[in-house]
């Protein structure tokens, strides 16, 4: 074994901490130890780790310990690279165990073992003998924590074990000794009556013992008897006891020299465990179990040795105004260390009941009981997982860097964003948007389901035509946008945003439960992959991939294209002809290669979102969640057209009619300024001529922002507020004049699109 | 590390249909079904529509999932570190929920288990189930 970078000899058997006080080195400097994992005084760093209770822990020859000393800097924080998907396959690298079962004991002392036989012979209902799980710390089974569920969660030596037992928890920790309070108490040299007892059978030197209270089982010491006052160090400075003095039923001090102190102040319950677990059902056995019996109300010293609170301290807050124990802990951090108030509490309890006269319960326990390390804690969790679309290793392979856009792994752009866009608008492009939420609606509640759901007629909706909406919110609000999709008289299909699939779902869902609809949903984000083709020549790229007649403006149909069974829905939102392809996940790197081989006469390229962004924000198409807000109602956003308010009923109707009442406060508009792009987020400025200084006033934020090329200046999506009743003119964004323009900026009148 | 095979796309069929109509399904032969809803099933291998008793059912070719086929042992060893829920003790039967994170399907056999995840999480089942 290591210690402090030097060799130490230990026997078989030894703990780290027995191996240092025979070696005359205490772990902190100093502390009453109670070698039962209960005081805070043999913290040390071990193999790394900092806060180690080296009493339970083995020595090895490969220890390696770094003392923690109570004056000396705090140990490090540990930082150590991890590959999150490696090995274990989580984030920390700690394995964790998962363990059902119907009682859990924790704690095998004498009182759990017999907690564990009972349970164990209580055969229930079902005949079988009951599952029952036994932890125990002295096995290296820490409890740390006993979580909703429930969860009770040990450190083990083989890494994190989650428990959930479905009857009971017990707990039958026994109890930890009483530490003692007075001027001196950390010294080293201080030892409780228990492990007193136990260093002499480790053959660990305790010199001349002195015992205060109980003195310890089997040893010959000099008992003090009296109320103790003071440990007194070798000399002003020393950091060893010399000497403990007690003050005698005459009131005189009595000083008796030692080298040991033996502490048998009594008993408090460990029940830490128990407080967190007990609305969980937990109950406690065996000493565990014990009332809190209070040590003498302290005069002097060091409380809580884990936060240096001392009784001059609790005077201190007590003078203001810090009179409940809760508060204590607040204002003072005691009982918030290494030892979770294990040492403090029964004497802040004597404390307060002395300054009171009530004696206040034990604060709330909360995991963790014991300290563990940032690993250990997050053990078992798992980044939320990134979906990737079917064409993910085409992106990669084909250079595109990838981001997290909208819920996915999508492609940014292929390292030339600007010619992706210039194939869009002057010949074609691909894309790949099997990010969008897909979902099918079939039965005969089908038009009745989504007439609720969407403000505009359904019914009158052909089969083989498109129709786009607008998802609304009981206030009517926007909460996402995409198509309908008629394809027979009780089937449809609906799109969503890629971002805003999951809550359409739900909410779709929701309603048809809600309403009690006799509807089949499906939803086929995931199954269904969808490649957008789109561009002047995105007709001549499909017809070169076998595609026959194509489906007219805001119109679908099923096709065959370059071998692989699709659906075509004819929109736009690049502002160019685009037809989406609809097939299933497995067909797309087929469909993606194939229409990229098809398309090499035609100069076919993919493109990235970057692009995508800059094509729609030239038609003013928004994006749900980066322009909305909220509380973005239709009108606020220019989409009054999308909503059919004669219509006799629709999520939201009775909010959209209502607030199309109030005066308009504020409004997204099309924006426009000469130069490159401001910043998305950058402030509006209305020009004002009150004479302010600046000129100035606040007006909004943009929330699309990119340069046209095919404009020659740079465009904008914004919230701007109206003042006096209208939308202002002259605005200032990112230090220059911009001017509030219609939209959309580019072929206002849809002609290309439709081409 | 108990490792499955390598995930592979699954060629199944997506019936969502009337419990009824499920219930009444006559599946081809050899197919795991595996019903994820009372309303819904995924069976490996096509199925035909005529044979779901509901003429408003949507059947669909699935070939949005991967699978990995393992050995009941080893399926324990890897589902006891990586799984909190506790699985049924029945066999043949199917379970579902998050195993390691992600969104996992099983079908738990005598001998071997059917792991099913969304081929959208394909890449994060090979890096946390292997």
């Amino acid at each position: 074994m290591i210690l402090d970078g030097q060799p130490l000899e230990f026997r078989p058997g030894d703990t780290v901490l027995v191996a240092m006080l025979r070696a005359g080195r205490h772990p902190t400097g100093g502390g009453c130890l109670c070698l039962a994992g209960d005081c805070p005084h043999c913290l040390a760093i071990v193999d790394g780790v900092a806060y180690v209770r080296t009493c339970q822990v083995q020595a090895l020859d490969a220890t390696v310990v770094i003392r923690q000393l109570r004056d000396g800097p705090l140990p490090p924080l540990e930082s150590r690279d991890r590959d999150a998907d490696a090995g274990a396959g989580d984030a920390t690298g700690v394995p964790v165990h998962h363990r059902h079962c119907d009682v859990v004991v924790i704690g095998q002392g004498e009182a759990g073992r017999a907690a564990a036989a009972e349970a164990r012979a209580a055969v229930g209902a079902e005949g079988r003998t009951p599952d029952v799980v036994t932890l125990d710390a002295r096995d290296g089974q820490d409890v740390i924590g006993i979580y909703p569920g429930p969860l009770v969660v040990a450190r083990t030596s083989g890494g994190m074990l989650h428990v959930m037992p479905r009857r009971e928890i017990v707990v039958a920790t026994g109890a930890a000794e009483i530490q003692p309070v007075a001027p001196g108490n950390l010294l080293a040299g201080l030892v409780t009556a228990r492990a007193a007892t136990a260093l002499a059978a480790a053959g660990v030197a305790l010199g001349r013992v002195v015992a205060i209270g109980t003195p310890p089982d089997g040893l010959d010491v000099t008992v003090a008897d009296g109320t103790l006052v003071r440990f007194e160090p070798h000399g002003p400075s020393g950091s060893r006891i010399a000497a403990v003095v007690v003050r005698d039923a005459a009131g005189a001090e009595r000083r008796h020299a030692c080298d040991t102190v033996s502490i048998g102040l009594g008993l408090t319950p460990r029940d830490g465990l128990l407080r967190m677990g007990r609305a969980f059902g937990a109950r406690a056995v065996g000493d565990a179990a014990l009332d809190h019996t209070l040590p003498p109300c302290p005069a002097a010293g060091t409380v809580c040795p884990c936060s240096a609170v001392t009784v001059e301290d609790l005077d201190s807050v007590h003078g203001r105004g810090f009179c409940e124990l809760d508060l204590v802990k607040r204002a003072t951090l005691a009982g918030t260390g290494p030892c979770q108030g294990a040492a403090c509490v029964p004497h802040i309890r004597a404390w307060l009941a002395s300054r009171g006269g009530v004696l206040q319960p034990p604060f709330t326990a909360r995991p963790v009981a014991k300290p563990v390390t940032l690993g250990e804690a997050a053990a078992g969790a798992h980044h939320h997982p990134t979906p990737r679309t079917a064409l993910d290793a085409e992106h990669r392979r084909l250079g595109a860097r990838m981001e997290r856009l909208g819920g996915w792994w999508r492609p940014w752009h292929y390292g030339d964003p600007r010619a992706e866009y210039d194939a869009v608008r002057h010949g074609v492009s691909i894309a790949d948007v099997g990010t969008l939420g897909k979902m099918r609606v079939s039965g005969p509640d089908a038009v009745a389901l989504l007439e609720h759901l969407y403000p505009v007629p359904i019914a009158s909706l052909a089969a083989g035509r498109s129709r786009y909406v607008v998802l609304l919110d009981e206030r009517g609000y926007v909460l996402d946008d995409g198509l309908v999709c008629r394809e027979a008289e009780t089937r449809f299909t609906l799109t969503f945003t890629s971002g805003g699939a999951t809550l359409a779902e739900l909410w779709v869902r929701d309603w048809a439960d809600a309403l009690g609809t006799d509807v089949r949903l499906l939803n086929q984000t995931m199954s269904r992959g969808a490649i957008n083709v789109t561009g002047p020549r995105a007709g001549a790229l499909l017809a070169r991939a076998g595609a026959g007649a194509l489906p007219g403006f805001m119109r679908h149909a099923p096709a065959r294209i370059a071998g692989v069974a699709c659906h075509v829905y004819r929109l736009s939102f690049t502002g160019e002809p685009s037809y989406e392809l609809h097939h299933d996940a497995g067909d797309s790197v087929a469909l993606w290669r194939a229409l990229l081989d098809a398309g090499a006469p035609e100069g076919v390229r993919p493109h990235g979102l970057q692009a995508l962004l800059a094509l729609r924000l030239e038609k003013g198409h928004i994006v749900v969640g980066q322009d909305t807000d909220f509380d973005s109602t239709p009108r606020r956003l220019g989409l009054d057209w999308a909503v059919r308010t004669d219509k006799p009923a629709f999520v939201g109707r009775d909010a959209v009619i209502r607030t199309n009442r109030v005066p308009l406060d504020r409004q997204l508009v099309g924006l426009e300024v000469e130069g490159e792009a401001p910043p998305e987020g950058a402030v509006i400025w209305r020009a004002s001529n009150d004479g302010g200084d600046p000129p100035r006033a606040y007006a909004g934020y943009v929330t699309s922002s990119a340069h046209s090329p095919v404009l020659g200046r740079s465009v904008m999506l914004g919230w701007v507020r109206l003042h006096d009743g209208a939308l202002p003119d002259a605005l200032v964004v990112d230090g220059r004049s911009a001017r509030r323009v219609a939209t959309p900026f580019y072929d206002p009148g849809g002609d290309r699109a439709r081409a | 590390m108990p490792a499955p095979d390598r995930f592979s796309r699954l060629e199944a069929t997506r019936i969502v249909a009337t419990p009824a109509a499920l219930d009444a399904a006559r599946w081809p032969a050899g197919a795991v079904v595996l019903r994820i809803a009372p309303d819904e099933a995924i069976v490996t291998g096509a199925v035909a529509p005529a044979a779901i008793e509901d003429p408003h059912a949507i059947v669909a070719r699935e070939t949005g999932f991967v699978g990995a086929w393992m050995e009941a042992a080893a399926a324990e060893a890897l589902l006891e570190r990586a799984c909190a829920w506790a699985r049924p003790a029945e066999r043949p039967a199917f379970a579902q929920g998050l195993v390691a994170g992600l969104p996992v399907k099983l079908w738990l056999d005598v001998a071997r288990v059917l792991v099913v995840a969304p081929a959208a999480f394909a890449h994060d089942c090979e890096a946390r189930l292997r």
